[in-house]
Protein backbone atom coordinates (compact mmCIF):
# COMPACT_ATOMS: atom_id res chain seq x y z
CA UNK A 1 0.00 0.00 0.00
CA UNK A 2 1.30 3.41 -0.94
CA UNK A 3 2.31 5.89 1.68
CA UNK A 4 0.60 8.63 -0.29
CA UNK A 5 -2.94 9.89 -0.01
CA UNK A 6 -4.86 12.71 -1.59
CA UNK A 7 -8.03 14.72 -1.64
CA UNK A 8 -9.40 15.99 -4.94
CA UNK A 9 -11.10 19.31 -4.39
CA UNK A 10 -13.28 20.91 -7.02
CA UNK A 11 -16.31 22.88 -8.08
CA UNK A 12 -19.65 21.17 -8.64
CA UNK A 13 -19.21 17.46 -9.18
CA UNK A 14 -15.84 17.57 -10.93
CA UNK A 15 -13.90 15.96 -8.06
CA UNK A 16 -16.25 13.00 -7.57
CA UNK A 17 -16.56 12.71 -11.35
CA UNK A 18 -12.80 12.54 -11.88
CA UNK A 19 -12.40 10.06 -9.07
CA UNK A 20 -15.18 7.90 -10.44
CA UNK A 21 -13.53 8.04 -13.88
CA UNK A 22 -10.21 6.98 -12.35
CA UNK A 23 -11.92 4.08 -10.60
CA UNK A 24 -13.54 3.00 -13.87
CA UNK A 25 -10.14 2.64 -15.55
CA UNK A 26 -7.91 1.75 -12.64
CA UNK A 27 -10.12 0.13 -10.01
CA UNK A 28 -10.91 1.23 -6.47
CA UNK A 29 -8.79 3.96 -4.96
CA UNK A 30 -8.50 3.52 -1.22
CA UNK A 31 -6.12 6.49 -0.86
CA UNK A 32 -8.04 9.18 -2.70
CA UNK A 33 -11.18 11.08 -1.76
CA UNK A 34 -13.28 13.74 -3.43
CA UNK A 35 -14.67 16.92 -1.92
CA UNK A 36 -16.85 19.58 -3.51
CA UNK A 37 -17.22 23.21 -2.57
CA UNK A 38 -20.86 23.14 -3.57
CA UNK A 39 -22.99 24.84 -0.92
CA UNK A 40 -20.00 25.34 1.36
CA UNK A 41 -18.12 28.40 2.41
CA UNK A 42 -14.34 28.46 2.54
CA UNK A 43 -14.15 27.72 6.29
CA UNK A 44 -16.52 24.80 6.02
CA UNK A 45 -14.61 23.34 3.08
CA UNK A 46 -11.35 23.76 4.94
CA UNK A 47 -12.79 21.99 7.99
CA UNK A 48 -14.07 19.10 5.92
CA UNK A 49 -10.73 18.55 4.19
CA UNK A 50 -8.90 18.86 7.49
CA UNK A 51 -11.02 16.22 9.17
CA UNK A 52 -10.66 13.89 6.16
CA UNK A 53 -6.89 14.23 6.35
CA UNK A 54 -6.91 13.69 10.12
CA UNK A 55 -9.09 10.62 9.97
CA UNK A 56 -7.71 8.84 6.95
CA UNK A 57 -4.31 10.21 6.05
CA UNK A 58 -2.52 10.29 9.35
CA UNK A 59 1.15 9.42 9.19
CA UNK A 60 1.21 9.43 5.41
CA UNK A 61 2.23 11.92 2.74
CA UNK A 62 -0.89 13.96 2.11
CA UNK A 63 -1.64 15.93 -1.04
CA UNK A 64 -4.45 18.07 -2.36
CA UNK A 65 -5.46 18.18 -6.00
CA UNK A 66 -7.56 21.21 -6.88
CA UNK A 67 -9.44 21.79 -10.11
CA UNK A 68 -8.27 25.35 -10.73
CA UNK A 69 -5.55 27.45 -9.22
CA UNK A 70 -6.88 30.70 -7.81
CA UNK A 71 -10.48 29.49 -7.59
CA UNK A 72 -12.15 29.14 -4.20
CA UNK A 73 -11.16 25.47 -3.95
CA UNK A 74 -7.60 26.33 -4.88
CA UNK A 75 -7.52 29.06 -2.25
CA UNK A 76 -8.62 26.71 0.50
CA UNK A 77 -5.98 24.23 -0.64
CA UNK A 78 -3.29 26.89 -0.48
CA UNK A 79 -4.30 27.76 3.08
CA UNK A 80 -4.02 24.13 4.10
CA UNK A 81 -0.59 23.95 2.48
CA UNK A 82 0.45 27.06 4.41
CA UNK A 83 -0.69 25.37 7.61
CA UNK A 84 1.55 22.45 6.81
CA UNK A 85 -1.26 19.92 6.57
CA UNK A 86 -0.21 18.69 3.16
CA UNK A 87 3.02 18.22 1.22
CA UNK A 88 1.86 19.94 -1.95
CA UNK A 89 -1.19 21.17 -3.81
CA UNK A 90 -1.53 20.06 -7.41
CA UNK A 91 -3.78 22.34 -9.42
CA UNK A 92 -5.61 21.95 -12.72
CA UNK A 93 -6.19 18.31 -11.89
CA UNK A 94 -7.13 16.11 -14.81
CA UNK A 95 -7.59 12.40 -15.25
CA UNK A 96 -3.99 11.80 -16.41
CA UNK A 97 -2.70 13.54 -13.25
CA UNK A 98 -4.85 11.29 -11.09
CA UNK A 99 -3.48 8.27 -12.93
CA UNK A 100 0.06 9.38 -12.17
CA UNK A 101 -0.85 10.13 -8.59
CA UNK A 102 -2.26 6.65 -8.15
CA UNK A 103 0.48 4.76 -9.93
CA UNK A 104 3.82 6.54 -9.73
CA UNK A 105 6.10 4.47 -7.51
CA UNK A 106 7.14 5.78 -4.13
CA UNK A 107 10.01 8.19 -4.55
CA UNK A 108 11.38 11.35 -2.96
CA UNK A 109 8.79 14.12 -2.70
CA UNK A 110 10.34 16.60 -5.18
CA UNK A 111 10.87 13.93 -7.76
CA UNK A 112 7.32 12.65 -7.39
CA UNK A 113 5.71 16.07 -7.74
CA UNK A 114 7.80 16.98 -10.78
CA UNK A 115 7.16 13.66 -12.51
CA UNK A 116 3.42 13.77 -11.87
CA UNK A 117 3.09 17.32 -13.23
CA UNK A 118 5.28 16.72 -16.28
CA UNK A 119 3.53 13.54 -17.28
CA UNK A 120 0.04 14.91 -16.91
CA UNK A 121 0.94 18.17 -18.63
CA UNK A 122 2.08 16.14 -21.63
CA UNK A 123 -1.37 14.61 -21.73
CA UNK A 124 -3.02 17.96 -22.50
CA UNK A 125 -3.13 19.16 -26.09
CA UNK A 126 -5.15 19.20 -29.27
CA UNK A 127 -5.31 17.03 -32.37
CA UNK A 128 -5.77 19.10 -35.51
CA UNK B 1 4.65 -16.89 -19.12
CA UNK B 2 5.18 -14.05 -21.52
CA UNK B 3 1.51 -13.34 -22.13
CA UNK B 4 0.40 -11.55 -19.00
CA UNK B 5 -3.17 -11.14 -20.16
CA UNK B 6 -5.35 -12.61 -22.88
CA UNK B 7 -8.28 -10.21 -22.92
CA UNK B 8 -11.56 -10.04 -24.75
CA UNK B 9 -12.86 -6.50 -24.85
CA UNK B 10 -14.87 -4.78 -27.58
CA UNK B 11 -13.05 -1.54 -26.85
CA UNK B 12 -9.65 -3.22 -27.37
CA UNK B 13 -7.06 -0.67 -26.23
CA UNK B 14 -8.65 1.76 -23.77
CA UNK B 15 -8.30 3.15 -20.27
CA UNK B 16 -8.87 -0.04 -18.30
CA UNK B 17 -6.26 -1.83 -20.39
CA UNK B 18 -3.53 0.82 -20.53
CA UNK B 19 -4.07 2.13 -17.02
CA UNK B 20 -5.74 -0.47 -14.83
CA UNK B 21 -4.00 -3.56 -16.20
CA UNK B 22 -0.85 -2.22 -17.84
CA UNK B 23 0.23 -0.12 -14.88
CA UNK B 24 0.08 -3.22 -12.71
CA UNK B 25 1.32 -5.95 -15.01
CA UNK B 26 3.81 -3.85 -17.02
CA UNK B 27 3.66 -5.37 -20.48
CA UNK B 28 6.15 -4.17 -23.10
CA UNK B 29 3.98 -5.13 -26.01
CA UNK B 30 0.28 -5.21 -26.85
CA UNK B 31 -0.84 -7.38 -29.72
CA UNK B 32 -4.33 -6.69 -31.01
CA UNK B 33 -5.79 -9.45 -33.14
CA UNK B 34 -8.59 -8.00 -35.24
CA UNK B 35 -9.04 -8.34 -38.99
CA UNK B 36 -10.78 -4.99 -39.49
CA UNK B 37 -8.34 -2.96 -37.43
CA UNK B 38 -5.32 -4.61 -39.05
CA UNK B 39 -6.46 -2.98 -42.28
CA UNK B 40 -7.37 0.46 -40.94
CA UNK B 41 -4.49 2.89 -40.48
CA UNK B 42 -6.65 5.71 -39.07
CA UNK B 43 -8.23 3.53 -36.41
CA UNK B 44 -4.81 2.15 -35.51
CA UNK B 45 -3.42 5.65 -35.03
CA UNK B 46 -6.35 6.51 -32.77
CA UNK B 47 -5.72 3.44 -30.64
CA UNK B 48 -1.98 4.13 -30.56
CA UNK B 49 -2.63 7.51 -28.94
CA UNK B 50 -3.57 5.73 -25.74
CA UNK B 51 -0.53 3.50 -25.53
CA UNK B 52 1.95 4.56 -22.85
CA UNK B 53 5.63 5.10 -23.55
CA UNK B 54 7.63 1.93 -23.43
CA UNK B 55 4.88 -0.28 -24.84
CA UNK B 56 4.73 -1.14 -28.50
CA UNK B 57 1.58 -2.22 -30.23
CA UNK B 58 0.89 -4.49 -33.17
CA UNK B 59 -2.37 -4.90 -35.03
CA UNK B 60 -2.58 -8.31 -36.61
CA UNK B 61 -5.14 -10.15 -38.66
CA UNK B 62 -6.15 -13.53 -37.32
CA UNK B 63 -4.04 -15.08 -40.02
CA UNK B 64 -0.98 -13.05 -39.01
CA UNK B 65 -1.61 -14.02 -35.41
CA UNK B 66 -1.75 -17.68 -36.40
CA UNK B 67 1.62 -17.33 -38.12
CA UNK B 68 3.43 -14.98 -35.77
CA UNK B 69 1.98 -15.31 -32.30
CA UNK B 70 3.75 -18.52 -31.32
CA UNK B 71 7.16 -16.93 -32.01
CA UNK B 72 6.15 -13.71 -30.24
CA UNK B 73 5.11 -15.69 -27.18
CA UNK B 74 8.31 -17.73 -27.29
CA UNK B 75 10.32 -14.49 -27.18
CA UNK B 76 9.32 -14.16 -23.50
CA UNK B 77 8.55 -10.47 -23.96
CA UNK B 78 5.83 -9.58 -21.46
CA UNK B 79 2.72 -8.82 -23.49
CA UNK B 80 -1.05 -8.51 -23.63
CA UNK B 81 -3.06 -10.16 -26.40
CA UNK B 82 -6.38 -8.49 -27.12
CA UNK B 83 -9.36 -9.47 -29.22
CA UNK B 84 -12.76 -7.81 -29.54
CA UNK B 85 -14.79 -11.00 -29.19
CA UNK B 86 -14.67 -14.45 -27.68
CA UNK B 87 -14.73 -16.21 -31.04
CA UNK B 88 -11.43 -14.66 -32.15
CA UNK B 89 -9.77 -15.62 -28.88
CA UNK B 90 -11.15 -19.13 -29.06
CA UNK B 91 -9.75 -19.52 -32.59
CA UNK B 92 -6.28 -18.70 -31.24
CA UNK B 93 -6.53 -21.63 -28.87
CA UNK B 94 -7.63 -23.83 -31.79
CA UNK B 95 -4.53 -22.65 -33.62
CA UNK B 96 -2.33 -24.02 -30.91
CA UNK B 97 -1.81 -20.98 -28.68
CA UNK B 98 -1.91 -22.21 -25.10
CA UNK B 99 -4.19 -20.07 -22.99
CA UNK B 100 -4.74 -20.82 -19.31
CA UNK B 101 -7.19 -18.00 -18.69
CA UNK B 102 -9.14 -15.58 -20.82
CA UNK B 103 -9.92 -12.27 -19.19
CA UNK B 104 -13.24 -10.82 -20.32
CA UNK B 105 -13.25 -7.07 -19.94
CA UNK B 106 -16.19 -5.90 -21.98
CA UNK B 107 -18.82 -7.43 -24.24
CA UNK B 108 -21.60 -4.94 -24.35
CA UNK B 109 -25.29 -5.21 -24.91
CA UNK B 110 -26.69 -5.81 -28.33
CA UNK B 111 -29.59 -7.60 -29.95
CA UNK B 112 -29.79 -11.19 -28.78
CA UNK B 113 -27.35 -10.80 -25.91
CA UNK B 114 -28.31 -11.43 -22.32
CA UNK B 115 -26.72 -9.24 -19.67
CA UNK B 116 -24.81 -11.29 -17.10
CA UNK B 117 -22.72 -8.48 -15.61
CA UNK B 118 -22.85 -4.72 -16.11
CA UNK B 119 -20.01 -5.01 -18.62
CA UNK B 120 -20.66 -8.47 -20.05
CA UNK B 121 -23.61 -9.56 -22.19
CA UNK B 122 -23.59 -12.96 -23.86
CA UNK B 123 -25.49 -14.55 -26.71
CA UNK B 124 -26.09 -18.27 -27.15
CA UNK B 125 -22.93 -18.69 -29.25
CA UNK B 126 -20.80 -16.97 -26.58
CA UNK B 127 -22.25 -19.24 -23.92
CA UNK B 128 -21.51 -22.37 -25.95
CA UNK B 129 -17.96 -21.14 -26.53
CA UNK B 130 -17.41 -20.49 -22.84
CA UNK B 131 -18.59 -23.98 -21.93
CA UNK B 132 -16.38 -25.51 -24.63
CA UNK B 133 -13.34 -23.52 -23.57
CA UNK B 134 -13.83 -24.48 -19.94
CA UNK B 135 -14.11 -28.16 -20.91
CA UNK B 136 -10.79 -27.75 -22.72
CA UNK B 137 -9.22 -26.37 -19.58
CA UNK B 138 -9.35 -22.65 -20.41
CA UNK B 139 -10.80 -20.55 -17.58
CA UNK B 140 -13.00 -17.73 -18.84
CA UNK B 141 -13.06 -15.03 -16.19
CA UNK B 142 -14.77 -11.64 -16.30
CA UNK B 143 -12.85 -8.88 -14.57
CA UNK B 144 -12.86 -5.35 -15.96
CA UNK B 145 -10.12 -3.95 -13.72
CA UNK B 146 -7.63 -5.74 -11.45
CA UNK B 147 -9.31 -4.59 -8.25
CA UNK B 148 -12.67 -6.07 -9.28
CA UNK B 149 -13.76 -9.49 -8.08
CA UNK B 150 -13.20 -12.12 -10.79
CA UNK B 151 -16.34 -13.87 -12.05
CA UNK B 152 -16.08 -17.30 -13.68
CA UNK B 153 -18.45 -16.88 -16.63
CA UNK B 154 -19.27 -20.59 -16.91
CA UNK B 155 -21.27 -20.13 -13.71
CA UNK B 156 -23.42 -17.56 -15.49
CA UNK B 157 -24.19 -19.50 -18.67
CA UNK B 158 -27.28 -21.63 -19.08
CA UNK B 159 -25.22 -24.65 -20.17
Amino acid sequence: MTGRCGVVVGHGRVAEGLLSALERVAGEQPNLWAVSNQGRGGDELEAEITSLLDERCEGREAYLLSDMDGGSCGQVCRRLLAKGLVQAVFFGVNLPLLVEFAFLPEQPFEQFVTAAVEKSRKALGAHR
Amino acid sequence: MSVLLFRVDERLIHGQVVVGWARRLRPRRIIVVNDELADDALEQSIYRTGIPEGIRADFWTEREAREQLPAAIASEEPMFVLTADLGSMARLTRDGVRIGEINVGGIHRSEGRRRVLPYVSLDAADERLIDELEREGVRVVARDVPTAAPVRLAERTRG
